[in-house]
């Protein structure tokens, strides 16, 4: 009978109590798993999001990036607006695939009593813009027809041939955008064209969407731009994912906190239901001292019984995340600044291996004192009757 | 085989200093059946823990096959213990989880050594337990325990037996029975030293010592 086979029929000998002690275990690495899992996705979630985007970057008037950043993600509202030159200016740049003008702006809906957030946009431009996009109905050919987020659609019930007004002006809705996951779904699409008429800003935009032909370009065009016309900035992609990252990653320290925290204080559970299981067992480890076990034969039988019962929940605590993870993806939604579309925890071999190894660590650490203390168990004095 | 030379044992309780042995000089032979006897607290326990090497004396010298043990360190009394000592206790101490084949291998787990398990059936058939091979503890009467932990002591191969009050929580049957195998064992050529405070079966024991305030009374 090896050590192994020793330690685990201990754990045996107190059903419930190693039961209840590996449940502590098992919930504390799901939620750290679940976490690790749910922050890989938002990156990769993230990195997808900007994909679609379908755009290389943006040019804004001056500003604070973050506001940048939620424009290219939610479509905010930025009361700023570029120079009417500034568009010309970027179609002159070789290099440039596609440059649209985008402008942002809130409508007052006085027909249902609220203010709808307009996306103005070259609708010519849409399949280029927003290449993921699953649109049921058409795309405006005409200035007076409008695309509806599928969030929209669904609160006001609106359907295909339905008509808007703003102000006076009467809209068809053209098209409904399928849902998206994302905030996407909360806007109401306009041709820029109209979007203008109504803020009575000719040609005004807030930002200008630019592709270029050759990606391997953009660091020379960004730089060409920033040089030849003042008063603007260019956010890439890249700079935008940046800025979500970190909005998102206080959100992720707590998060990661909270399941350290979780983990220690199961890691005093197992220490104290193995210290309570040793003196228990004083006059038994007394015994075995007495027929040939050394001070260190005790300490590795104790060892080996919090790493087992550690590594068990740990495993547990794998296929716990798995089973749960839809749940904990929504509980962690609820309190992220902001979360890419589509699903977040993903099952990943190497970090399911490496929290069984974490708990295999936190085992062997919870288990140095009650091993030391039962180690130094008298024979003598445990074996006195 | 046995030597012991002006052992003492003194330990402290509390504020007192306890005198349990006060100069023992005692030569065990080879293959002797040794029963020892005394009131509680006359230091026999301390006596076989000390021949046991798991407690060392305050003065004097023990030798084991010729060899002083009596300033050897821990790790090297472990050996002794694991190689030339077989302990036998009055509560059997065997573990609950595990089966009687388990409970009986379990010293040779500490000796890292592996033995057939034809070795172990025929060492259980020995103390009288073939068919209980595969029982848990709580199965068993308090005299088959106390068989499983004499065939525990035996699978090392021990020279020495070492049974503290071996039939203290068991019937008259029972411990008939249990001094028998004990016997048997002598037989065998197993040196066995039995402490019991059973004046009966300490008489059939080929040889009595007594003890009293940690002194050997004639």
């Amino acid at each position: 009978m090896p050590f192994l086979k020793l330690a685990v029929k201990n754990l045996l000998r107190h059903k419930i109590r190693s039961l209840l002690t590996l449940v502590g275990i098992a919930t504390s690495v799901a939620v750290l798993f679940s976490i690790i899992s749910f922050n890989r996705g938002f990156e990769r979630g993230l990195a997808k999001e900007l994909q679609r985007a379908g755009i290389h970057f943006m040019v804004v008037p001056s500003g604070c990036p973050h506001e940048v950043a939620s424009l290219v993600l939610h479509g905010a509202v930025i009361p700023k607006f570029l120079d009417l030159n500034v568009f010309e200016k970027i179609k002159d740049i070789s290099g440039i695939d596609l440059a649209s003008p985008i402008l942002v702006t809130q409508l007052p809906n006085p027909e249902r009593g609220r203010v709808d957030l307009v996306y103005g946009m070259e609708m010519s431009h849409l399949k280029k813009l927003k290449p993921a996009w699953e649109i049921e109905g058409a795309i405006p050919e005409t200035d007076d027809a409008v695309i509806i987020g599928s969030e929209i659609a669904g609160h006001d019930n609106i359907k295909i041939g339905d008509t808007i007004f703003y102000g006076k002006k009467p809209f068809k809705v053209s098209g409904i955008l399928q849902k998206t996951g994302s905030q996407d779904d909360a806007f109401l699409y306009m041709p820029i064209k109209a979007v203008q008429e109504i803020m009575k800003k000719p040609d005004g935009a807030t930002a200008i969407g630019v592709k270029v032909s050759d990606p391997e370009l953009l660091t020379q065009i960004t730089e060409e731009l920033s040089m030849k016309i003042p008063g603007i900035q260019i956010v890439t992609m890249g700079q935008v994912m940046q800025s979500l990252a970190s909005l998102a990653s206080s959100a992720k320290i707590l998060s990661l906190s909270i399941a350290i925290i979780a983990i220690l204080i199961s890691a005093v559970g197992v220490m104290n239901s193995i210290l309570m299981a040793i003196f228990e067992r004083t006059q038994e480890i007394g015994m075995m001292r007495a027929i040939g076990a050394s001070k260190f034969d005790i300490f590795r039988i104790i060892i080996k019984e919090t790493t087992m019962l550690t590594a068990a929940g740990g495993f547990v605590g794998i296929i716990l995340s798995v089973i749960g993870s839809g749940i904990i993806e929504g509980f962690v939604r609820s309190f992220m600044p902001y979360v890419p579309s589509g699903r977040m925890i993903s099952f990943e071999l190497w970090l399911a291996g490496l929290c069984i190894f974490f708990s295999l660590l936190v085992g062997i650490l919870s288990g140095l004192y009650p091993a030391w203390r039962a180690s130094r168990i008298n024979p003598i004095e445990a074996i006195k009757g | 085989m046995i030597e012991l030379k002006d052992i003492t044992k003194v330990y402290i309780r509390g504020s007192e200093e306890v005198n349990a042995l006060r100069g023992i000089n005692l030569n065990i032979q080879q293959g002797e059946f040794i029963s020892v006897t005394g009131a509680s607290g006359s230091g026999k326990t301390t006596l076989l823990h000390i021949i046991g090497c798991l407690d060392k004396p305050s003065n004097g010298i023990i030798k084991i096959d010729g060899i002083e043990v009596e300033n050897m360190s821990e790790s090297e009394l472990v050996r002794i213990r694991r190689q030339k000592i077989g302990f036998v206790f009055q509560q059997f101490y065997l573990i609950p989880g595990l089966n009687v084949y388990e409970n009986v291998t379990l010293p040779l787990l500490f000796n890292r050594r592996h033995k057939d398990k034809n070795d172990i059936a025929s060492l259980l058939e020995l103390v009288g337990l073939k068919e209980r091979i595969h029982h848990n503890p709580n199965q068993l009467s308090g005299g088959e325990m106390q068989r499983v932990a004499i065939a525990r002591a035996l699978v090392n191969n021990p020279e020495i037996l070492l049974a503290d009050e071996p039939t203290g929580n068991l019937d008259t049957e029972n411990s008939e029975k249990i001094f028998d195998l004990l016997k048997s064992l002598h037989k065998r050529g197993l040196t066995v030293i039995m402490i019991t405070h059973n004046p009966e079966l300490a008489s059939r024991a080929e040889k009595t010592i007594k003890l009293k305030d940690g002194r050997l009374q004639p």
